[in-house]
């Protein structure tokens, strides 16, 4: 895996919330195709990472490089709203959709920053307006379909079950394009059948869309089924970095993670 | 498109191409105003319910601006009749000052698409109950400015007859006139209502709604809040201020002690009594809050007709709290018995 290059490096990265240190001079790195997993204990400091990485949390002490297409991007110059743009989508933890927007409407929220028309152009209803808003839900709809929910793309997403809620959030970060996708424990809710859907999903996204993935999880059969690398912290320390079944035997992390939980 | 065996049955192809083409439905219910504009000349409607009804129209353009702060970006303005003011008055400081009718229009609407912009910026550092009660006060300071600033001349700007395109020239006091006036009107509220369906069903209207309903997932998606409060503040501020050039337009005087608080809470009234985020809801929310105690029960019931339209509201609040606009689900369910669905379907 190292042959590829860098998409995502955290180099000496901590985070401080008042006097409290959340990330803990973290480094870690991840390659271009990669799932890794990011594993903790509860508190570990590995949400507050991802709103690092998409600069929801600006005060971060470090550096947070993302390779984009155009070589590596200091993501402190980028704006929140920019990071989409860089290649990065993600996902919530509590999901954040729009309930009252048609699933097929919350999967182009997705598409945003790919629309090339103005607001005037969507006022009036020009032709160059109509055939992107075409195009792109033609678009959302192949998505839905990978994710086999497109025959509920006009119903509200309001209502609709758990599973499918976390499909239509990540069916709007595809819709995103990202070259890296961030999810923030995506099996959280799931049912075991779920789970093991979600396990080959997560396969078929690397390859038909080509992206990297970084996820949070807490299921650690997921973690050890699809992840290349698995890289653990406890209260904002790295402990170590490996392959699923090395870092199952890396005595410090058995001791501060699954040595407490003899059910793991 | 597909060739149903009942596409003979007239009620069921216009229901088609209804929600083929929504927009029609705004064309349909212009049409249906545009009558009354010929009623008058045929003695069967007095001349002031003409009036009643173009009232309804402004305040609906009005209220369809606050639909989009308040049903769509989830942001509140108490400052709207300032707005409408500024529309009114505006226009009769400028048509004074001789400009042409379409140049002092687009006068008005920069200044307050201006002012609009400023409460936008504004907006992304107060929040909820504060930004209501500081755009309550740039309410009052309109009106304010409007009772004592002496270019606004006291109790009303007289305005005259209007003339439009350089030709058209139009006096209320003429009856054949006002009924042209009175179709401008429709028009433009027509126009507004397309306009409105076409921004909240595109992208923009896709943003505006994830700003509100999850800031967190709007910004991480690319959506950047200071551009959509900036869209939603504009555009509530120039439909009202187009409401106030309509009012211009239609009575040809402004008067200057008119825009009060009174009426920005009655046109969110109007928005929450027909139905956020619905077009056709705002309309009836304005028929029901404005329209109905002018029409009907102020002959029937005389002032008390206002203790009857509040208790009107009130009873439309407790059974329709999503608005009048929903009552249509309720007619259509006696009629027909509605398959069970694992989900409700979002209106196209």
């Amino acid at each position: 895996m190292s042959d590829r290059h860098p998409i995502l490096e955290l180099v000496d990265v901590s985070m401080t919330f008042g006097g409290l240190k959340a990330v803990d001079h973290l480094d870690f790195t991840m390659h271009e195709g990669e799932i890794v997993g990011l594993i903790g204990p509860n508190g570990a400091g590995k949400t507050t990472i991802f709103n690092c990485v998409t600069q929801f949390y600006k005060e971060y002490e470090g550096t947070i490089r993302f390779g984009g297409e155009d070589g590596p991007v200091d993501l402190k110059s980028v704006p929140v709203t920019g990071v989409v743009q860089q290649g990065i989508a993600r996902t919530f933890q509590n999901l954040e959709l729009v309930g009252d927007l048609s699933i097929i409407d919350n999967v182009l929220i997705g598409g945003h920053t790919h629309f090339t028309t103005g607001i005037v152009s969507h006022l009036f209803r020009t032709p160059k307006a109509r055939q992107e808003e075409r195009e792109m839900r033609e678009r959302a709809v192949e998505v839905l379909d990978f994710l086999g929910i497109a025959h509920l793309q006009d119903l509200y997403a309001a209502g609709q079950p758990y599973g499918i809620l976390k499909k239509i959030e990540i069916a709007r970060t595809l819709m995103a394009r990202p070259r890296l996708i961030i999810l923030d424990e995506p099996a959280a809710g799931l049912n075991d059948q779920e789970t093991d859907e979600l396990d080959a999903l997560i396969y078929q996204i690397r390859e038909r869309f080509e992206t990297s993935i970084l996820l949070i999880e807490h299921d650690m059969g997921l973690v050890m089924n699809i992840c290349d690398r698995v890289c653990a912290i406890n209260f904002g320390k790295f402990l170590a970095m490996d392959t699923p079944a090395k870092i199952q035997r890396n005595p410090l992390v058995q001791e501060a993670y699954l040595g407490k939980d003899d059910e793991e | 498109m597909s060739d149903t065996p009942h596409a003979s049955n007239g009620r069921s192809a216009l229901l088609r191409v209804l929600r083929e083409r929504p927009a029609l439905q705004f064309v349909l219910l212009g049409a249906i105003l545009l009558v009354f504009a010929v009623l008058p000349h045929l003695g069967l409607m007095r001349f002031s319910t003409m009036s009643i009804f173009a009232y309804t129209g402004i305040y609906t353009v009005v209220a369809l601006g606050m639909n989009i702060l308040l049903g769509f970006s989830g942001l509140i303005s108490l400052g709207t009749a300032g707005f409408i003011g500024a529309g009114a008055l505006g226009m009769g400081v400028f048509l004074q000052m001789g400009l042409p009718f379409e140049l002092a229009a687009l006068a008005v609407l920069v200044i307050s698409g201006s002012l609009g912009a400023l409460i936008g910026l504004f907006s992304l550092k107060v929040e909820s109950i504060y930004l209501a009660i500081a755009t309550l006060f740039i309410g009052e300071i309109l009106r304010q400015i409007y009772t004592s600033v002496p270019i606004f001349g006291g109790e009303f700007i007289s305005i005259g007859p209007v003339k439009l395109f350089g030709f058209l020239e139009l006096n209320q006091i003429l009856q054949q006139q006002r009924s042209v006036l009175y179709a401008i009107i429709i028009l433009v509220l027509v126009a507004a209502m397309v306009l409105m369906h076409n921004l909240v069903k595109s992208r923009t209207g896709r943003a505006l709604m994830a700003m509100s309903r999850s800031e967190h997932a709007a910004q991480a998606m690319g959506v950047s809040l200071l551009k959509y409060r900036l869209t939603a503040f504009i555009t509530a501020t120039v439909y009202a201020t187009s409401g106030g050039i309509l009012y211009a337009l239609y009575f040809q005087n402004a008067p200057t002690r008119a825009w009060t608080l009174n009426i920005s809470l009655l046109i969110i009234a109007m928005v929450v009594v027909g139905g956020f985020k619905s077009i056709i809801g705002t309309f009836l929310g304005a028929i029901i809050i404005y329209g109905l105690p002018n029409l009907l029960l102020k002959d029937l019931l005389g002032d008390i007709s206002y203790v009857f339209s509040g208790a009107l509201i009130i009873v439309v609040i407790l059974f329709y709290p999503r608005g009048f606009v929903f009552v249509w689900q309720d007619i259509k369910r006696l009629f027909v018995t509605a398959k069970k669905r694992t989900g409700t379907e979002a209106p196209r």
